[in-house]
């Protein structure tokens, strides 16, 4: 009996693929042992799939839709409970009451989603028929509603980390002559670290820019990625008429008291380039981690300047370097540099592994992320690099 | 309890974490300097010794603790920071408000 797509089974099919299991045991393992049942499970309810996220008892994984009883659960607004499945037309005939593991007797309740609908069941199973009292079956909503609580809070936390990937630029820049690839990896679902670049005009009139920018705002996860959104946000109005010193003194004023507030930190690395003449404007806001390297050698890009939400007042100004046409300007952050065990002479032996000239851009940033990465990287992690290409 | 010493000696306060100072190890050590504070006792000196790694939250806390502290007169110091410690402070240029001490003695040199 194929029911019809639904807004509460496509997203049951959307956290079955993203759940992870662990979280979620738990809940079954604490259902178990409250009622003394050999299976519990969270069953989620797809188009033509059941997916068992989490049980006891029972194999975790994907089963045809019309053999599972929690798919009628799913179906009501309350618990369902059967005393004996061989005795109730609608389950006698499935797979696990007439085989292995022949079960009797069945008690869930549906649990929903972020879209209001059901979109699974927290059940129970046992060998022989039974029957819960009132009292157990109030218990096993309660449970039901908790799980709901916890599902609701991961899904939360995925959609900020989706929106805060949908800040990051994915499009080329509208600007001739340059290459440029970023990437994020955040510790958890959303970050304090991110990457932006967008085309300004110079203040002085000549022509167009690049601006490159990476902050990384103290701590990790959703706290975090509110603060980081603020200052990209304001940077990115500042910086339409100005040059990036300046923009960063007056980002600094416009964010200075949230970042109070919240006892937070940021630092920041802003680039300007003109990609014709490789002119690069910059400003070094506590970060620390920009370099402009090739087969020659490297350089460090940075100042004396403190992050932005420090208890002494600033004011910054940009210092100037020139990007030539056969150098990569890379900018990483923290949870980079500490794999390296924050050593230069890390870096620098690390170095040959992005300077082949083969690479892309995007390539590079995969390295450098997949590499802090595999090193079990226990930050946000960053990667940014930019070059000069003959204009098209 | 939390993973860090702590020794009263009247005029300050040595509080002394141990291994990771990260965003697990340094809430703890924020709450207690503002705890300290609190009390009256604001100048603290905290002995990164058995200090291997500190990461930006636990930048974080000293640096939060060290607001908190000046707000009130006292002040947050650090002392025997290992090589990984010193390096994130100057990358950072933290050590600019945060100016790390050989030992705890020398971080008392005019309290």
């Amino acid at each position: 009996m194929a029911m019809p797509p639904s807004t509460g089974r496509r997203e049951a099919e959307a956290v079955a693929r993203t759940v992870s299991a662990e979280r979620y045991d738990r809940f079954v393992r604490l259902a178990q042992a409250i009622f003394g049942a050999p299976i519990a499970a969270l069953n989620l309810i797809g188009n033509d799939s059941q997916f068992t996220v989490a049980s006891v008892g029972f194999p975790k994984g994907e089963m045809p839709v019309e053999d599972s009883v929690c798919q009628v659960t799913v179906q009501q607004d309350h618990a369902l409970e059967v005393r004996d499945l061989r005795e109730d037309e609608r389950f006698a005939s499935i797979p696990s009451v007439t085989g292995p593991p022949r079960v009797r007797f069945y008690a869930g309740t549906p649990v929903r989603g972020q879209s209001g609908q059901n979109i699974g069941a927290l059940c129970i199973l046992d060998l022989v028929p039974r029957r819960l009292g009132r009292q157990q079956l109030e218990m096993l909503s309660d449970l039901g509603a908790l799980l709901e609580r916890e599902l609701a809070v991961q899904e939360e936390m995925d959609l900020a980390g989706q929106v805060q990937q949908l800040m990051l630029p994915t499009s080329a820049p509208d600007i001739d002559g340059v290459e440029i690839a970023g990437r994020v990896q955040p510790a958890r679902e959303a970050g304090g670290d991110y990457f932006d670049w967008f085309v300004v005009n110079d203040p002085d009139g000549h022509g167009k820019r690049l601006q490159v920018v990476l902050g990384d705002v103290m701590g990790k996860g959703l706290a975090a990625s509110l603060i980081a959104s603020e200052v990209r946000a304001v940077l990115r109005g500042h910086s339409r008429y100005t040059d990036v010193g300046d923009a960063v003194s007056r980002t600094w004023m416009t964010t200075h008291s949230d970042l109070e507030a919240n006892d937070r930190f940021s630092t920041l690395w802003v680039g300007r380039l003109d990609p014709i003449t490789g002119e690069l404007d910059y400003l070094d806001a506590g970060h620390g981690l920009a370099i402009i390297a090739s087969q020659r050698g490297y350089r460090r890009l940075t100042q004396d300047y403190l992050p932005l939400g420090m208890p002494i007042e600033e004011t910054w100004v940009k210092a100037s370097d020139v990007l030539a046409d056969d150098e990569l300007l890379v900018v990483v952050s923290d949870g980079v540099f500490d794999v390296l065990d924050d050593s230069f002479d890390q870096v620098e032996a690390r170095l040959g592994d992005i300077l082949d000239p083969g690479l892309t851009c995007r390539q590079i940033v995969d390295r450098i992320v997949d590499f802090a990465v595999s090193e079990a990287a226990t930050d946000d992690v960053t990667a940014l690099a930019v070059r000069r290409v003959a204009s098209s | 309890m939390s993973n860090f010493n702590e020794a009263d000696q009247g005029t300050y306060v040595v509080l002394a974490p141990e291994g990771k100072f990260n965003l697990v190890a340094a809430p703890p050590i924020k709450a207690r300097i503002d705890d300290l504070v609190a009390a009256g006792k604001a100048r603290i000196v905290v002995d990164l010794q058995a200090v291997d790694f500190i990461d930006s939250s636990g930048l974080g806390a000293l640096i939060g603790g060290l607001k908190t502290a000046r707000q009130q007169g006292g002040d947050v110091r650090i002392a025997a920071a290992g090589e990984q410690v010193r390096a994130v402070l100057k990358l950072t240029n933290l050590d600019r408000i945060l100016s790390p001490y050989d030992t705890v003695e020398e971080a008392l040199h005019d309290w």
